[in-house]
């Protein structure tokens, strides 16, 4: 046993567990068909890691507690349903080969509207959403937490109005701004430089092996950040926003770095999301959605990036995999039935995430993996001369 | 900003400052200036509005009426992370650490307006950003065993320190930013008389050892007179003495302040 | 803390200060007016009279009082505790679906006579009102007093959390969809006509049950000794502790005054609206919570107030963009005022953080 006790406070022992589950990930998909429903959701839990791991930058990190996450889905999905669909297909439409195409395949070439390849999404994605995060910071600059949180909800629910209407505005020479209600699509497949354009209908084996490569980026510029020196200012704007300024860390400029940031991650997420789910859809734009997230962030451990993974995991299974197959198939299913009980899991998902949000606030806040458990753990109080004066000022 | 007289010149100076929050003054009309190295002492009684003309050195508050000039520059409602950048650096009368950060990090903290990583660097973690991150991670270790505290607590979690520690902490993170300028609110608050002899030992070094002009905000007098070389009074927001120890405590302003007029009772 | 004794008497520092105040006021209060104008100059030119308008704010003062009574809970929870009660818009739900639900149990159906109907009502009025007042006060034993000293994230997210629960019991109650509700006054049928505005059963009903129960309230904090406490709690809670106050029990009454306001609300509002629908709870509580900052946040009067002008800022978006756009608006002048001028119409200034 000591062995093992010498492995776990070893110097290697995160990177090595770390290793071992990405390498298990990544051969996951062997392991199961390639259409394979519980590919289906493990795919669509990795892309809610990633958009957990952005508002866990935003809320863990910094602090701002952010309740308009959707806007960086809605962004990142829109992204993707304007430059990767035939939305515009006015556009050029008097050329001999209609639209504009960057670096697709044959197939999305010969489609009118406008189409890049899915990389170049993913960059318009970062560029639109770490804007649109500024702007949504700015407001909220001198605001207390709770004002913070209105603000942000305020602009979610102003992004995603403006969506859902989007079809009675043509800010683009007569171009619908968005499909209203109804769905942008399809939106192109992936199409990677050197791979062959993916293709959802006989194997999803791609999409998966791109968006664990897409999480795994995310990860590794979570990690970066947060023991960088920008890490270290966005910790100690949320500890202490005063002491932070008089130690020289620029409010201004850090916070709004943190919505950028976070809100390029969202961006991320929904621009994969596009392709994947094959349509943009307005009506997902609700408050509901950064609760979701954020149910993942507190369930994980504000602030701590493994935490926040598992809690993505988690809730993001439970989402779609726990709720829709097990507790509403077979045998659950039946035993309410018998019980006379005649309502869907599915319809109280949304009351299980706030019933999450509750049980954790009250029961254990700091999250399933809390932030520097390790070094809270191991600290032991020195005593000193100074036992006297123990009070904390 | 010199003395004609070949004083030492200025490092700090404010000019007929008010702060009024509303209706209420907490500060009136106070021009003051702190001679390079030195050390120099604000007193009064507790309301006084020390910590508010503090506040505005720092760029907490922005002045009301009047200026404040920092090595002839003009800082006067100046944000508060350029304040520092310029070198000036604080602790606070009630500590103001990050508690879930450790004492190296919390002094880390301190470095970041000498620091230039920026987000791209530190993601890729370039060479220079690399080097940047041990030399600063170095120069805080040993700003924390410099004001005192055990190796084995340099990566304790802030929280956990003990009371002394953290003041100690406090002034670490406050010198890694290479101040020249050290405002000080309250130091010794809560130590017993031996460590605030220690603390006024302290602060003497760092003025020769560093090159150091401290400012100080105190109530305990044998420290005050211990080692102000000036020392300045407010009551009610007003100045209303200022010299050396001597002056000040045969001083009668001052010592009505603190006790009240005669014949009151 | 500092505490200072010489009274100001530098006219140039006062007047800036003086000067951003009116601004800030002044600002608020034209962009709340342009509204209304610009639509005034616009039914001129169209129709030659004001009448459309005119309906449009008989409307929206109808239901900008049950707006107000929402946000009432909205004001009297933070200035007490400065939590935004998010869950405080599914109270009000709530009340309106308990309310319909006793429509069915005392029998009561638009052919019941008037005698009949306002013995009923009052009945259900007060049974809402406690249910909806004692799951407030139930709310705050369980999920926010625990966490009184924590970091105000906690409490906020589970007031989050709660909402939503209590939007899916509405949904488990009575489905997804909205659901019409027996019409039992008829309530959009015109009492009388003025000036050509139409003035409905409904308009005189949410005028005649909201402006009692605001005088109650308004006197009841004035006057009685709870009330006193509530304010003195307010201002703070240490030095009333000190007192001899009990700030638990204090805080739990403002949550049940809110709630039974709420509940009230409810019913009005299912009386009015004859409509039930598990996510009005949110739309009244982001119009509410609106009206609450617009007035000043804490402020009753400004509640009322603010509720008013919200109400009447809805009636006259619904009726001329479409009420899928009203929320966008209203959440627009939600930022705009938080971020200008967080202290409202009527609130002070407050003092900057140190």
């Amino acid at each position: 046993m000591s062995g093992l006790r010498e492995l776990r406070t070893s110097k290697w022992a995160n990177p090595l567990l770390a290793g071992t589950v990405i390498l298990a990930a990544a051969l996951f998909p062997f392991f199961v068909g390639p259409l394979d429903s519980i590919m289906d959701d493990s795919i669509l839990v990795l892309a809610y890691v990633v958009m957990a791991l952005g508002l866990n930058l935003v809320v863990g990190f910094a602090g701002l507690l952010d309740l308009g996450f959707v806007a960086f889905y809605a962004f990142g999905l829109l992204v993707t349903g304007w430059w990767a669909s035939d939305h515009f297909s006015d556009v050029n439409s008097k050329a001999s080969s209609p639209g504009i195409h960057v670096g697709v395949g044959e197939f999305p070439q010969s489609l009118a509207g406008i189409h890049f390849n899915f990389l170049l999404l993913v960059i318009g994605a970062i560029l639109i959403c770490a804007i649109a995060g500024a702007i949504i910071g700015l407001p909220t600059l001198r605001l207390r937490g709770d004002y913070i949180a209105i603000v942000t909800l305020a602009f979610g629910e102003i992004i995603g109005r403006v969506a859902q209407n989007g079809d009675e505005l043509t800010p683009f020479a007569n171009n619908k701004l968005t499909n209203g209600r109804q769905s942008i699509s399809p939106i192109d497949q992936i199409d990677l430089p050197f791979l062959e354009e993916f293709d959802q209908a006989t194997n999803l084996r791609p999409y998966f092996w791109t968006v664990l490569a897409l999480a795994l980026v995310v990860l590794f510029v979570n990690f970066r950040l947060r023991d960088s020196r920008l890490g270290r200012a966005w910790i100690a704007l949320r500890e202490d926003e005063v002491a932070a300024a008089s130690m020289g860390v620029p409010l201004v400029r850090t916070k709004l770095l943190a919505y950028a940031t976070g809100g390029a991650f969202g961006g991320i997420s929904g621009a994969f999301l596009g392709p994947y789910l094959q349509s943009v859809n307005a009506n997902q734009f609700q408050f509901g959605f950064s609760i979701f997230i954020l149910a993942m962030v507190i369930l994980g451990g504000l602030g701590s990036i493994w935490g926040v993974v598992l809690g993505a995991v988690l809730v993001a299974a439970m989402n779609v995999f726990v709720i829709p197959d097990v507790l509403d198939g077979g045998a659950v299913r039946s035993v309410l039935d018998s019980l006379g009980l005649d309502f869907t899991f599915s319809q109280v998902s949304f009351g299980v995430f706030g019933f999450i949000l509750v049980l954790m606030m009250v029961l254990r806040p700091q999250g399933l993996i809390p932030e520097r458990r390790r070094k809270l753990e191991f600290a032991e109080v020195t005593g000193t001369d100074e036992t006297l004066y123990e009070a904390r000022a | 900003m010199s003395d004609g007289n070949g004083a030492p010149p200025a490092l700090l100076a404010t000019d007929h400052v008010v702060k009024a929050f509303g209706g209420l003054v907490a500060v009136n009309d106070v021009s003051f200036s702190v001679p390079q190295r030195s050390i120099v002492s604000i007193i009064g009684p507790n309301g006084a509005g020390k910590t508010t003309f503090f506040n505005m050195l720092t760029g907490l508050y922005k002045p009301t009426l009047g200026t404040i000039s920092f090595a002839d520059k003009d800082i006067t409602g100046m944000r508060p992370d350029k304040i520092t950048a310029l070198g000036v650096a604080r602790t606070f009368q009630n500590i103001r650490l990050f508690p879930t950060m450790s004492a190296v990090e919390n002094v880390m903290v301190g470095q970041h307006a000498r620091m230039r990583a920026g987000i791209f660097g530190s993601v890729l973690r370039t060479p220079r950003v690399r080097k940047e991150e041990r030399a600063v991670r170095e120069k805080a270790r040993e700003a924390l065993l410099y004001v005192g505290l055990r190796e084995s607590e340099l990566d304790q979690v802030a929280a956990n320190l003990s009371y002394g520690d953290q003041r100690r902490l406090e002034i670490a993170r406050a010198l890694a930013s290479d101040p020249a300028l050290l405002l000080l609110d309250e130091p010794t608050a809560g130590m017993n008389p031996n460590e605030s002899a220690r603390l006024t030992e302290f602060m003497d070094r760092l003025r020769s050892e560093r090159d150091l002009t401290i400012l100080l905000i105190e109530h305990d007098m044998k420290v005050v007179m211990g080692v102000s070389e000036r020392i300045t009074v407010l009551d009610h927001g007003e100045k209303i003495a200022e010299g050396d120890p001597v002056e000040i405590r045969a001083d009668e302003r001052v010592v009505e302040a603190y006790l009240g007029k005669r014949g009151d009772d | 803390m500092e505490a200072a004794s010489a009274t100001i008497d530098r006219p140039a520092a006062r007047r800036s200060d003086a000067a951003r105040e009116l601004l800030s006021k002044y600002g608020l209060v034209a962009i709340l007016a342009v509204v209304p104008i610009i639509y005034a100059i616009i039914d001129l030119r169209d129709d030659g009279n004001l009448t459309r308008l005119g309906n449009n704010v008989v409307e929206g003062l109808s239901n900008g009082a049950i707006i107000a009574l929402v946000a009432l809970g909205y004001t009297l929870v933070y200035g007490i505790i400065e939590l935004i009660n998010f869950a405080h818009g599914e109270i009000f739900m709530i009340g309106g679906f308990v309310a319909f639900g006793l429509y069915g149990t005392l029998g009561l159906t638009p052919e019941t006579g008037a005698f009949g109907l306002i013995v009923g009502l009052l009945v259900i009025l007060v049974i809402s009102a406690l249910a909806s007042g004692s799951l407030n006060t139930m709310i705050e034993r369980v999920a926010y007093r625990p966490l009184r000293n924590a970091p105000k994230l906690a409490p906020l997210i589970t007031a989050v959390g709660f909402s939503f629960i209590l939007q899916n019991v509405g949904i488990l109650w009575l489905g997804a969809s909205q659901k019409s509700v027996p019409d039992l006054l008829g309530s959009q049928s015109e009492l009388f006509n003025v000036f050509g505005l139409s003035i409905s059963r409904g308009d005189l009903l949410a005028v005649v049950a909201t402006v009692p129960l605001v005088v109650l309230l308004t006197a009841f904090i004035g006057r009685s000794r709870l009330g006193k406490a509530m304010r003195a709690t307010a201002q703070d809670p240490e030095a009333a502790r000190l007192m001899g106050i009990n700030v638990d029990t204090t805080i739990s009454l403002t949550f049940l005054l809110g709630g039974l306001l709420a509940g009230a609300a409810g019913l009005i509002n299912t009386l009015y609206n004859t409509q039930v629908w598990y996510f009005q709870g949110f739309q009244a509580g982001l119009l509410a919570f609106t009206a609450a900052v617009m007035g000043g946040i804490g402020n009753i009067r400004g509640a009322v107030i603010g509720g008013l002008i919200i109400g009447v800022i809805q009636g006259i978006f619904d009726n001329r963009i479409g009420n899928e756009w009203t929320p966008a608006f209203v959440f627009g002048y939600l930022v705009l005022i938080m971020v200008f001028r967080p202290q409202g119409l009527i609130g002070e200034e407050t003092r900057e953080a140190g």
